[in-house]
């Protein structure tokens, strides 16, 4: 399939109008975990094999775990889905059908003005001699530990201030 | 490739008017809030694979890593609220009365 690509991308759009449009915060979530696994297939398909990894392992099994549970306290007794209310089914249906004309709207436009997006573009894998091996975004990842020393000290700094932070806003007075 | 950019950013557009218009709950507009930051993760990294430029990966990761934080200090606000008035309902906030 040629089209993958801006396929998995219209069902992202989807996926976050699904969220987007205010459900009870358990579908929300629901919807949000879905984008999160249509968005990580995109970063596969274009080679971003330790990003895709990243993100799976920390943003759905990490935070998306603690959204989870922490919805899970403060919900009520009847939550709203997306087929229980004029708001949020009105929400969704515009959502879904603004991306639809729009896709179409500009597949449709032939002129070029800075960037044509009226072609969906080709994607050529340039491979170098003898550089199958090294795969690019875990190299350019790995420099994060080499060219960005400081930066993983102060972004480690902030992570233990932040949960300090967060055990004294829930210790509350 | 640059429609894929587009539906990318109109994604980012979605989820911002969603965290920006409240309805009853407040962990909605923080769920909302995460969308922005996984857009934004997956455009960053889409742009450092096309352009053959691994370097850009640190910036998805350290964005990561803060949105992470925010995401933290979100939850814990929203259950000092929930803690105070039972459920998270936008319209119990009303401390500041104008």
């Amino acid at each position: 399939m040629a089209y993958v690509l801006f396929t998995l991308s219209v069902l992202l759009v989807m996926g976050f109008v699904g969220f987007s449009s205010k459900p009870s915060p358990i579908y929300g979530g629901l919807a949000l975990i879905v984008s999160g696994v249509v968005g990580c297939v995109i970063v596969l398909n274009c080679g971003g094999v330790y990003m895709g990894l990243v993100m799976f392992l920390v943003y759905l099994g990490g935070m998306m775990v603690v959204f989870g549970y922490t919805t899970a306290m403060a919900i009520e007794e009847y939550p709203e889905t997306w087929g229980s209310g004029l708001e949020v089914l009105g929400g969704l249906l515009v959502g879904l059908m603004m991306e639809v004309v729009l896709v179409l709207w500009v597949l449709s436009l032939d002129e070029t003005v800075v960037v044509s997006f009226s072609d969906t573009g080709d994607w050529v894998i340039f491979e170098g001699e003898g550089s199958g091996l090294i795969r690019g975004d875990s190299i350019g990842a790995g420099a994060l530990y080499d060219y960005g020393r400081w930066l993983v000290v102060v972004a480690g700094w902030t992570l233990f201030v932040g949960v300090y932070i967060v055990i004294e806003i829930v210790r509350g007075n | 490739m640059t429609l894929t950019y587009m539906n990318i950013m109109l994604a980012f557009t979605i989820s911002l008017l969603g965290m920006l218009t409240y309805r009853s709950h407040l962990v909605a507009s923080l769920l909302c809030l995460e969308g922005m930051m996984m857009s934004l993760f997956i455009m960053a990294t889409l742009i450092a694979s096309n352009m053959h430029f691994p370097l850009i990966n640190i910036m998805p990761i350290i964005l990561l890593v803060f949105a992470a934080c925010e995401t933290a200090v979100g939850l814990a606000l929203l259950i000092s609220i929930s803690n105070t008035y039972g459920l998270d309902y936008v319209h119990n906030l009303n401390l500041l009365q104008c």
